[in-house]
């Protein structure tokens, strides 16, 4: 009795100290930001990062911008995820407590590298006049949300991860942990989706390559936690519904996890390079220890340690050797052709392809070890291998939701499938037959499959809403509008997990664009034309400006298509005073059908003229409505359900069936 | 239903087999694969510098070697040689870099392996773990089946 009431005291005492400690971060945060608004240039990150003439959002986001600051940012959230989780306690206090546990341990680790190992804080010498300023790159409105979201869905993986850990750790009965987590789970795959996608449009707008996705390790970091939590959010519906693949699921929370991780250090220690350019530190010994014989560039001690990587998984495998008789089965797989393997094949898939992903982008560093020099290895890779398990994965999209559980009969997959399947070969041969696949080539040919299998996928699911809306529309007598409205709110997580589904076909769509690029590049004097596509761009004047933070120079460019004038671009290229470094600002205009892109490649010394590379880039605005669409869906199926709404049968006809089947209403005795 | 499959599967199968052999194809193909080294960390078709010191040159020797040898991978193995592994984006297919494209393969099929070697245990496994004990309640399990047919659509 006794030992319980100092447990229960101790866990409160754990509970209110996880709350400080999200207060202490917090002010920490709080007054490194105000350091960076007042120009305070005796701290040494300021000056690092920002610049008088820096405005203000930008001196803000100096707070993530360097190592020391996005290190305090990563405490800063993770205590704040625990700060909600430590008061919504009451979900079950026992594994919350638990949780927490697991959670106070990534903490304490974060708290050590901001203490010991990079400082925020850390006081100049000699205060300078003014600061270095703010990287160029990142000085874009978007930047300001960017990598706060990615830093939530990072962060927020610890949540589920530390559930996870803390219900095998407790041999916790039933599923109650995988409920829990459900919508924190959803909530940083949200953040990561949204996060990585930011990044994309940042790049498209920003670096000035005319594409949002290069493969390059920084952006792969981010991509990999976002696979492997989109397979542990499939994999566990088999664990609530019919108590399968449980170690599994441990596994693949644990791995997300791991991967996240394995993101920071990718970003922060300078282990493979990046166009993103984060400098090289000692940092990365302490995410993935020193032995001296991987590539690591932190490389010094004479003796060998394990980093916060390895001892997570240590942990994770101890835990998951002493308690693993608790992760058994309680079901058997009745057929393969069931909703059971379409998940099985969609976690394969998913986990194949980061696998692939994360094997292209640690080869270099795996290169450099054995043979002592580090190769590059870029888009064409990435492409080849990731593209045609994409595309699988995407059909399955498709086929995995109109898969019963248990089994699926042969009539119901015909019954499911026919129209879709006739749409989509009608979709494929009319665009065989529209022209628009001349010249094929590998790229034409992925392009024509997405439409083909996209088509097929938005039709099961559009599908899936007529048939459930013309049930409920029977039994509740009324339209179809409102009998599929409602069939979503009785069931948001799957209705909601199918809008996702059709944002990714979007997105898909839109990538299938890539295979028709066109680009020119050519110097333009005024009045010259550079022809691209239907438009016709005409050179008007170059000109110079010069402000307090950068000096830019743009072309100034008339747009016509099909001979009509459209809109005046000006690409142009700014050099930042604080930093001397160079970024570009393409110029864009923008349709459903295709961007029309330009960017400022230089000035010609020897003429004074202008040279600017222009693109076309088909269907790039569907990527983005497409990551619109996935962020709606997952919004809606992180709503909850509404109560289920009674049939409105017409009182005469139901008493009259009553008495047909001698039966009595409800609450009526005999 | 056969039918309707191989009328799906006929396109794929013929442009499978239709690749452009046009000599520009080719060109913005392996420009593609190749990375500037001018330290800005493009690739060579993509490095919009001007005055960058290498990719003028790079291009220009692309195209010479699209015209005058017909295989790709002797071409990337041209830049390999004369600017270094670094300058090739793709690993070659040959050596200790062919493990870069094995690895992958290797990876999915081992997941492939697993998964099938984990349904034949779940198909082997006599009965439900959790069934065992639980008496069947008929009302229920009629309620359950009707549950099963209405939420199944």
């Amino acid at each position: 009795m006794r030992k319980d009431l100092v447990g229960t005291r101790l866990a409160e005492t754990a509970r209110r100290a996880g709350i400080a400690c999200f207060a202490a971060v917090f002010l920490a945060a709080c007054a490194l930001v105000y350091a960076a608004l007042t120009d305070d240039f005796s701290v040494a990150y300021v000056v690092n990062h920002s610049n008088r003439a820096l405005p203000g959002p930008y001196k803000f986001a100096a707070l993530w911008s360097g190592q020391e600051g996005s290190i305090l940012f990563w405490c800063l959230l993770l205590s704040a995820y625990g700060f909600v989780l430590r008061l919504r306690h009451k979900v079950d206090q026992r594994l919350v407590a638990a949780a927490s546990m697991v959670l106070a341990g990534i903490q304490i680790f974060f708290l050590v590298l901001v203490n010991f190992v990079a400082n925020p804080f850390g006081m100049m010498r000699t205060i300078p006049p003014d600061g270095n300023g703010l990287n160029p790159l990142l000085q874009y409105p978007e930047m300001v949300i960017h990598p706060p979201m990615l830093y939530l869905g990072y962060v927020g993986v610890a949540v589920p991860f530390a559930f996870g850990l803390a219900a095998l750790i407790m041999r916790y009965p039933g599923e109650k942990w995988i409920h829990i987590t459900r919508r924190w789970t959803m909530v940083a795959w949200l953040f990561l989706t949204f996060g990585i996608s930011l990044g994309g449009h940042w790049a498209y707008n920003v670096l000035g390559w005319g594409g949002y996705w290069g493969w390059d390790p920084v952006e792969n970091a981010s991509f990999l936690p976002w696979l492997s939590a989109t397979a542990f959010l499939h994999s566990v519906m088999m664990q609530e519904k019919r108590g399968m693949m449980k170690v599994w699921n441990v596994w693949l929370i644990f791995t997300t996890f791991m991967l996240s991780i394995l993101g920071t250090l990718l970003t922060r220690s300078g282990m493979v390079s990046s166009v993103h350019a984060f400098a090289q530190s000692s940092i990365g010994a302490w995410f993935a220890g020193d032995y001296g014989w991987f590539g690591e560039p932190w490389h010094s001690m004479p003796w060998a340690y394990p980093g916060f990587l390895e001892i997570i998984f240590a942990v994770c495998l101890w835990f998951y050797i002493k308690n693993r008789d608790h992760l058994r089965s309680e079901n058997k797989l009745e057929s393969l052709v069931s909703r059971e393997s379409s998940f099985m094949f969609n976690n394969l898939l998913l986990l194949g392809v980061t696998f692939a992903i994360l094997c292209g982008t640690l080869f270099p560093i795996l290169s450099e070890a054995i043979r002592g020099y580090k190769i590059t290895v870029g888009a064409p890779f990435f492409n080849k291998v990731t593209i045609p398990m994409g595309l699988f994965l995407l059909f399955l999209t498709g086929v995995g939701p109109l898969l019963a559980w248990r089994s699926t009969s042969v009539g119901s997959i015909r019954r499911n499938f026919t129209v879709p399947a006739i749409l989509a070969a009608i979709v494929g041969i009319g665009l065989i037959a529209s022209g628009w696949f001349s010249g094929w080539d590998l790229a034409k040919f992925y392009s024509w499959l997405a439409f083909v299998i996209g088509t097929l996928v938005a039709a099961t699911i559009a599908s899936e809403f007529f048939r459930g809306g013309r049930v409920l529309q029977s039994k509740l007598n009324t339209n179809i509008v409102f009998a599929m409205y409602h069939l979503m709110r009785r069931n948001m997580r799957r209705y909601g997990g199918y809008v996702v589904h059709l944002g990714i076909v979007v997105l898909f769509i839109g990538v299938a664009g890539l295979a028709f690029n066109k680009e020119q590049e050519q110097e333009m004097a005024p009045g010259t034309q550079l022809k691209i596509g239907h438009y016709t761009l005409v050179g008007q004047e170059y000109t110079q400006d010069d402000n307090a933070n950068y000096t830019s120079e743009a072309a100034l460019l008339d747009v016509y298509k099909d001979g009509k004038f459209l809109t005046r671009l000006n690409p142009e290229r700014r050099l930042f005073h604080a930093s001397g470094q160079p970024s570009t600002i393409p110029a864009k205009y923008s349709t459903l059908g295709e961007d029309l892109y330009v960017i400022y490649a230089g000035l010609n010394q020897d003429t004074g003229h202008p040279i600017v590379k222009a693109l076309v880039n088909p269907l790039v605005s569907w990527v983005w409505i497409g990551v619109l669409i996935v962020t709606f869906g997952t919004g809606l199926a992180l709503v909850p359900n509404a109560a289920p709404i009674a049939a409105q049968v017409p009182k005469a006809v139901a008493v009259a069936a009553l008495e047909k089947q001698d039966m009595q209403p409800a609450g009526v005795s005999k | 239903m056969k039918q309707l499959v191989r009328l799906l599967l006929l396109p794929c199968m013929v442009l499978l087999f239709m690749g452009a052999d046009n000599q520009e194809a080719r060109f913005q193909n392996l420009g593609g694969k190749i990375m500037c080294t001018c330290s800005c960390e493009q690739m060579l078709l993509k490095c919009n510098h001007v005055g960058c010191p290498n990719s003028a040159r790079m291009i220009s020797e692309l195209r010479t070697n699209v015209q005058n040898t017909s295989n790709d991978e002797a071409v990337l193995n041209w830049f390999r040689k004369k600017w270094g592994v670094t300058a090739v984006v793709e690993p070659s297919t040959h050596g200790f870099e062919l493990m870069a494209w094995v690895l992958p393969v290797a990876g999915l099929g081992l997941g492939l392996l697993l998964v099938i070697v984990l349904i034949r245990n779940w198909k082997l496994r006599t009965a439900p773990v959790a069934s065992a004990d639980i008496h069947l309640n008929p009302e229920l399990e009629a309620l359950r089946a009707r549950a099963h047919r209405e939420t199944e659509i």
